[in-house]
């Protein structure tokens, strides 16, 4: 693509007087104009993951596997929530209940395209969701209540209501082309506030609301399947993972779990059905897709999604368990981050006696994260712009070993790399992170729209406990500023291709093996999905 | 006396009540400290491993001088040593092991932190960040600051949060050392932003590991505003696993918190904090 008029060619010019070692980084120029090729497809149009050894995509059932089909007879448009006077709830679970080890299909009719349910129980079943269908989550609080605070404003329950689709058994799926909207920011029945206006208000105090999550999945679960769905506007985190493989045999990437061709946007819609305006940063709390949040996460993939969200696109939680992890050929908008934390601490013995920490054996590469997909929200702060982020403290901390990262590239980020063992600062505990064996190559921040300049930090928790060793190879972060580098405490290995920044600070090591010189790393962005803005909005 | 004249005598009194004020805060000196290279300031990374040495320097301090006595601001940033007392000296000193360079935290003379060190810190560093052979307590925000109580020793082993112990569907389980109970910070292992909370907790319930208690604990929703009762996890003849309280006015437990019953009359006792209060036992609803 030719280079448009907002082309750039910084790098030269940066890399020097920052103190790069030779042999340099080659000077290469880039674009800022976003590529016209959905972030759903590929540049040379190929199928996603399809050239890819090291993953399988799955598939959609077959007519045959279908044990009952349900027609859609509510009808909903982007104007106005579905009306909910009655719900499809007890029709879809009954058929969940009848067909486990089989196939629900929700399908639209010539009269609808929606199906309204409260909670549901999603039990070895697979739920195929066909194209043209949404199922909507119902707005009636009083129908998830769990605790009694369940919709309830300014109470910090964060257990106080059920999950919309709670997952167990074994190889549970939600597949299909078709739509999960959680209707976040739809006023609830009976209430003048949204699920996320009850989030919101919880912000100043940094308090968590007891909302839906969309999909959980429950300890246990083994064989998890999430293909090809569209998810918006959950209530709080859209996907937790807690699935394994059911032998406990990580022999074929994807046993445990499989997220595959997702498209998640949230918020998808400019303003809600009453005028109220929308944005990321309103729908707090929003996840993307979360491994380990319930219990232990091991042998996932997850492959050719778009993710644009309200907080991180993807949190590897290790409050338990998570290892063996691919998460590959994704494209990520607005979001806090592709993220490993804050949760770290966890312990798990496996079958052969074996003590597994934290997280282990983290995969990630082809992946652009992207900040300018659209706006975030005039309230949203540095921290809701983050790329790659490892984050944990000493309340909560533990192993994060063997992660690579690989082929990413950067937009707009204020935290182009965030390696931090301060997440919460106010917290006590003697729950040390212990980072180590973090790899990251061909990783590439440029900068467009962004009004900040993108930072790097590089922390272990103390001189006791070092992070590292961190290698850095052909990593370009463009346009840094003066101490925009932070690093303490760190063992960092640069090379054997060229690094255009030089980590310092007390208790950091380096080691320079840089040995090439060395391109950066090409960056395409493409179009990602994002709600088109009303008459007289210019963005 | 017009308005604007003050006499001597008036400017010699105020001097007098200023000096007052200040001796009851930071009191006068009375010991030095001195750099003692003897002194072993090796930490342990993880508990039980070996002591490393990780660039602490030791001091030995007689009276109540310490080494990080002389902190100082600069333009609103603390400046100034972390130092972790440990033990006596050869010499018989009290001894300290501090960071070498200067800080962006701040010993801080006049915090109430009852036998131990208070800091001012500012930026995200805990004082453990800095000087890896102190431990604190949590730090409380205080306009750009974050204020902590630190001592030497390790601090207690916290709770952790499980889900095995057959808390029912609308309760938090979880496993604590000793006496210790559930903080906030110890429940949001599925939570990306979950740093207030205020639990409640019930009479313990004995664990396997004779160490630890287990607790299926519940979140409140709002209290009304008045109310007296408070968690008390030492109420007599209270059973394992029902929720104890200590109600200083009126008020009964189930009228501030809805999903409490409480079948038996309240007697008098004493709170956990050992004021007089009249003590309820109840059960989750």
């Amino acid at each position: 693509m030719a280079a448009g008029p907002r082309s750039r060619a910084l790098v030269a010019s940066l890399l020097a007087g920052l103190g790069c070692s030779s042999p340099e980084l080659t000077e290469l120029a880039y674009s800022c104009d976003t590529s016209p090729t959905p972030s759903q497809q590929t540049e040379d149009g190929s199928l996603c993951g399809a050239n890819d050894p090291n993953i399988i995509e799955p598939s959609l059932p077959s007519a045959m596997d279908v044990c009952q089909t349900l027609r859609a007879e509510k009808f909903a448009s982007d104007m106005s929530p579905p009306d909910e006077t009655t719900l499809d709830t007890a029709r879809v679970q009954q058929a969940l209940n009848d067909c486990r080890g089989r196939v629900v299909k929700l399908e639209p009719s010539e009269s609808g395209n929606a199906f309204v349910t409260d909670h549901l129980d999603l039990v070895s079943v697979t739920l195929w969701i066909d194209a043209g269908v949404t199922l909507y989550a119902s707005r009636n609080a009083e129908l998830y209540q769990k605790t009694g605070s369940c919709g309830v404003l300014g109470v910090n329950d964060s257990g106080a209501c059920k999950d919309f689709i709670s997952v167990s058994g074994d190889s549970p799926a939600i597949v299909g082309d078709g739509t999960i909207d959680g209707q976040g920011g739809e006023p609830l029945i009976g209430r003048d506030y949204s699920w996320w206006q009850l989030s919101y208000a919880l912000r100043e105090i940094n308090g968590s609301i007891g909302n839906p999550t969309m999909i959980n999945l429950l300890a246990g679960t083994t064989g998890f399947v999430l293909y090809r769905v569209t998810l918006n506007n959950s209530a709080k985190f859209h996907v937790k993972i807690t699935s394994t493989p059911a032998d406990g045999v990580c022999d074929r990437p994807g046993k445990g779990f499989t997220v595959w061709g997702i498209t998640l946007l949230t918020p998808s819609k400019w303003t809600n059905s009453e005028g109220l305006v929308l944005t990321p940063s309103f729908a707090r709390n929003t996840d993307g897709v979360d491994p380990g949040t319930t219990s232990i996460a091991t042998c996932g993939v997850i492959a050719c999604n778009t993710i644009s969200t309200g907080d991180d696109h993807i949190a590897i939680k290790g409050g338990h368990w998570v290892s063996d992890l691919i998460i590959a050929h994704n494209h990520f908008g607005t979001g806090h981050g592709m993220s490993i934390g804050s949760e770290t601490y966890g312990t798990y013995k496996t079958a052969d006696g074996v003590v597994h920490r934290g997280v282990e054996r983290v995969w990630v590469y082809d992946l652009t994260i992207d900040a300018d997909s659209r706006p975030v929200g005039a309230d949203a702060v540095a921290a809701d712009f983050n790329g790659i982020r490892i984050k944990s403290d000493s309340s909560r901390g533990g192993l994060v070993s063997d992660i690579t990262f690989q082929d990413v590239c950067m937009r707009d980020m204020t935290n182009a790399i965030l390696i931090s063992t301060a997440y919460n600062p106010l917290f006590a505990g003697t729950h040390y992170p212990q980072f180590r064996n973090l790899a990251f190559h061909d990783i590439r921040h440029v900068s467009c729209m962004g009004l900040r300049q993108p930072i790097v930090t590089l922390n272990g928790f103390n001189a006791a406990l070092r992070a590292g060793p961190i290698t850095l190879d052909n990593v370009v972060i463009d346009n840094l500023g003066p101490g925009a580098v932070a690093s303490r405490h760190a063992d960092i290995s640069l090379g054997p291709r060229a690094v255009n920044f030089m980590p310092s600070g007390e208790g950091v090591s380096i080691e320079d093996r840089i040995s090439e010189a060395s391109e950066p790393k090409r960056c395409v962005f493409p179009t990602l999905p994002a709600p088109q803005p009303p008459a007289g909005w210019l963005r | 006396m017009s308005s604007g004249a003050v006499s001597p005598a008036w400017l010699g009194a105020l001097a007098a009540l200023a000096s007052l004020a200040c001796s009851s805060a930071l009191a006068e000196r009375d010991g030095v400290c001195r750099e003692d290279a003897t002194f072993d300031c090796r930490v342990s990374p993880m508990r039980g491993a070996e002591p490393i040495d990780v660039g602490l320097v030791g001091y030995g301090c007689s009276g109540s001088e310490r080494p990080d006595r002389d902190a100082r601001y600069e333009e609103r940033i603390p400046m100034g040593k972390v130092c972790a007392e440990r033990g006596a000296t050869a010499e018989g000193l009290r001894g300290f092991c501090c960071t070498a360079s200067t800080t962006s935290c701040a010993y801080d003379p006049v915090a109430a932190c009852e036998g131990g060190a208070g800091y001012r810190c500012r930026g995200a560093d805990r004082p453990e960040a800095l000087n890896a052979a102190i431990s604190c307590g949590n730090g409380v925000r205080r306009d750009i600051y974050i204020d902590y109580c630190c001592t030497g020793p390790e601090p207690p082993e916290p709770c952790i949060q499980v889900n095995t112990i057959g808390c029912s569907e609308r309760l938090t389980g979880f496993s604590c050392p000793g006496a210790a109970l559930p903080r906030g910070e110890e429940l949001p292992a599925s939570e990306s932003r979950a740093d207030y909370y205020r639990l409640l907790c019930p009479m313990p319930t004995p664990a396997s590991n004779v160490t630890r208690s287990n607790y299926c604990c519940y979140m409140p929703a709002l209290i009304p505003p008045g109310a007296s009762c408070v968690q008390n996890t030492h109420v007599p003849g209270c059973a394992a696993g029902r929720f104890g309280f200590a109600c200083y006015g009126p008020d009964t437990p189930n009228q501030d918190y809805a999903p409490m019953s409480c079948p038996e009359p309240g007697f008098a006792g004493e709170s956990a904090e050992g004021y007089p209060a009249t003590l309820y036992c109840c059960d989750f609803r």
